[in-house]
């Protein structure tokens, strides 16, 4: 088809666009900007936290110790207790913005979030039985996994009519939550004293000593489940529509839906893993996400980043609050997060969907 | 719309043909499409007509692949359409349903633009045709002032045209259209009608399911008329719509009319069946 245009390409208002022969890519300027910001600002309070603490080092120094230079016992203090600290955080958090964000979207509801479908309470459930009901040597990530996607069927099933929209699905998942959750409680109430103790961080979410093996495949799934939810973006963005409109614009609902689940159940399942139910994030991640990108589109990798950000300063402020005692993260989560997904939610009242 | 026949004229593909073949379509127990066979004639507007519950939001529904029959198939192009994929289906067949809900915030021209999504890929995400369609549907549909406005700020025949111009957009040779003029008041329902009239004159196949009988006849070249699941009649408006019809479509009685700017059937003079 030899078209003669009208005017010269130009890219739709508040876009850049990218050229190279055929192919064409368009960047939303805004979310753009806001990555980058994001991006420095994660960078820059990372290395805050790298280097403060009981013995608090330059920056520099701190990022140097990182790489196994300087002083030996800096390096041991910032190799061995404060990053894998870190990232367990930058990795946690990521992953329930993500996966808090394409579930929203699934459900076409800012209230619908793996922790409140009841997806992060599965996952502690079957990782808490694993430690104190029946000991297994399988790693906690398997558990959680298959909690999570135990909860996550369960929820669609039956809510089977309603599809994942509307509030059948948010009511079932909450009490599918509440089950999962009081069998976690009726597990801990019968276990001894030790196990009780061993499974305690599960239970409120804490990034303190989490297992290495854990945040290495919670690495792992996030750099396959972030480029997947790249890849899926337009037709995450077109579910943002009325069904009818989704497919009628070549959507195929029901595959995009399972695999958005599907892949809304690995990032929670595997960040549930490494931090615990620290749900907050990803109702609170994907909101500050929306907001900053001035609601444009689906934004998954925004949503990632604020939610890293998000889980290191709240880890943070639990370490130095009341130090030496130190505040689980989910706990700083919810005292802080509570009030700022109340405002969001106030501030914009008489519209509730995404 | 010599401006909307130039710039769309030559997107247009091939005639396409859209039929329907012993189709039975329903909920569970409940039969609302019964055993029906249909071909919508290319270049014209088809307007589906019947009373409530007489299943023409279903069978609209039916045609564009939002439900799967029960029995028999819907074929476009001779192929079933739920066996093709549904991106291709999507080039050839445009749908403004009825309960088309928009994100918020969402502009008129990035509705039209969702349009051209078919067309797009990963890789090519924009292009001048892209941007010319988007343009020509932003004039066939009036909406050049207002495309930077969001969508929730306009009155109803703004937004109705807005979403008309993003199925234009998709460059579809065949428009489905559930009550596209559904709560508009007069003045909308007629600017709303006579878009309509331009896309056919374009050359593109319509069908629209409409609730007034007298509108119908004024804008479609070709009727169906439809009561409990059944296609009762067809045809152009002059040949079929009759006293009869209308009494055992809707059960009343009326008069007809010669609308004296179309000549075609107008009901008046209604009165309850004693």
């Amino acid at each position: 088809m030899n078209r003669t245009a009208p005017h010269p390409l130009l890219a739709p208002s508040g876009h850049h666009l990218l050229r190279l022969g055929r192919y064409s890519l368009l960047l939303h300027r805004r979310s753009m900007a806001i990555a980058l910001i994001l991006g420095l600002l994660l960078i820059a309070v990372a290395t805050a936290i790298l280097a403060a603490g009981d013995d608090t080092l330059t920056p520099w120094k701190a990022l140097q110790a990182a790489l196994g230079q300087g002083d030996a016992l800096q390096v041991f203090l910032i190799q061995e207790l404060r990053l894998p600290r870190l990232i367990a955080g930058l990795l946690s958090g990521a992953a329930l913005g993500a996966a808090g964000c394409l579930l929203q979207t699934l459900a076409r509801n800012r209230l619908a979030t793996p922790g409140v479908i009841g997806i992060d309470n599965g996952a502690t459930a079957f990782a808490v039985a694993s430690i104190v009901a029946v000991p297994t040597s399988l790693a906690p990530s398997a558990l959680a996994l298959s909690g999570a996607a135990t909860a996550a069927v369960l929820t669609f099933a039956l809510a089977a009519g309603g599809g994942a929209r509307g509030y059948r699905f948010i009511v079932v998942g909450i009490a599918i939550g509440a089950l999962f959750g009081a069998l976690t409680n009726l597990m801990l109430a019968r276990s001894d004293m030790d196990a009780a103790n061993a499974a305690y961080p599960w239970t409120v979410g804490s990034l303190n000593a989490r297992p290495a093996d854990s945040v290495l495949l919670l690495g792992i799934g996030l750099a396959a489940g972030l480029p997947l939810a790249k890849l899926l973006a337009n037709a995450l963005s077109l579910m943002r529509f009325s069904d009818s409109v989704a497919i009628g614009l070549g959507v195929r609902l029901q595959r995009m839906r399972l695999l958005t689940l599907a892949l809304c159940v690995w990032l929670t399942a595997l960040a549930v893993a490494v931090v615990g139910p620290v749900g907050l994030i990803a109702l609170a991640a994907p909101e500050m996400a929306r907001h900053l990108c001035n609601r444009h589109g689906v934004p998954v990798f925004n949503a990632a980043l604020s939610g890293a950000l998000m889980m290191i300063l709240a880890d943070w402020l639990g370490r130095t609050l009341l130090a030496p005692i130190e505040i689980p993260v989910g706990i700083i989560t919810s005292v802080v997060g509570g009030p700022y997904l109340l405002w969001i939610l106030l501030r914009q009242a008489p519209r509730s969907s995404t | 719309m010599t401006l909307l026949s130039s710039l769309l004229g030559d997107t247009r593909q091939p005639d396409v043909r859209l039929e329907a073949r012993d189709l039975s379509m329903g909920y569970a127990q409940t039969t609302i499409i019964d055993d029906l066979n249909l071909l919508i004639p290319s270049g014209q507007v088809t307007a589906i007509v019947g009373p409530n519950g007489c299943g023409k939001s279903t069978l609209l529904a039916g045609l564009a692949r939002l439900h799967k029959p029960s029995a028999g198939q819907v074929l476009l192009d001779g192929k079933v359409i739920g066996s093709l994929p549904s991106r291709d289906v999507a080039r050839r067949l445009a749908l403004l349903p009825q309960d088309a809900s928009a994100p918020d915030g969402l502009t008129v021209s990035e509705l039209i633009r969702f349009g051209r999504q078919p067309h797009q890929s990963l890789l090519r995400q924009w292009s001048e045709e892209d941007q010319a369609i988007v343009e020509a549907a932003l004039v066939a549909a009036d909406l050049v002032d207002l495309a930077d406005r969001p969508l929730e700020s306009m009155s109803g025949g703004q937004r109705q045209r807005a979403w008309i111009a993003m199925a234009i957009a998709q460059a579809t040779p065949l428009l489905l259209l559930d009550e596209p003029t559904s709560a508009l008041d007069l003045g909308h329902q007629i600017e709303v009608f006579e878009l309509i009239r331009q896309l056919a004159a374009a050359g593109k196949t319509v069908v629209m399911v409409v609730h007034d009988l007298s509108s119908a006849c004024r804008y479609a070249d070709h009727l169906i008329a439809m009561h409990q699941g059944h296609i009762v009649a067809s045809g152009t408006p002059q040949e079929i719509v009759t006293p009869e019809l209308v009494e055992h479509l809707y059960g009343v009685r009326c008069t007809l009319l010669r609308d004296p700017l179309s000549g075609t059937p107008v009901i008046a003079g209604v009165s309850k069946l004693t």
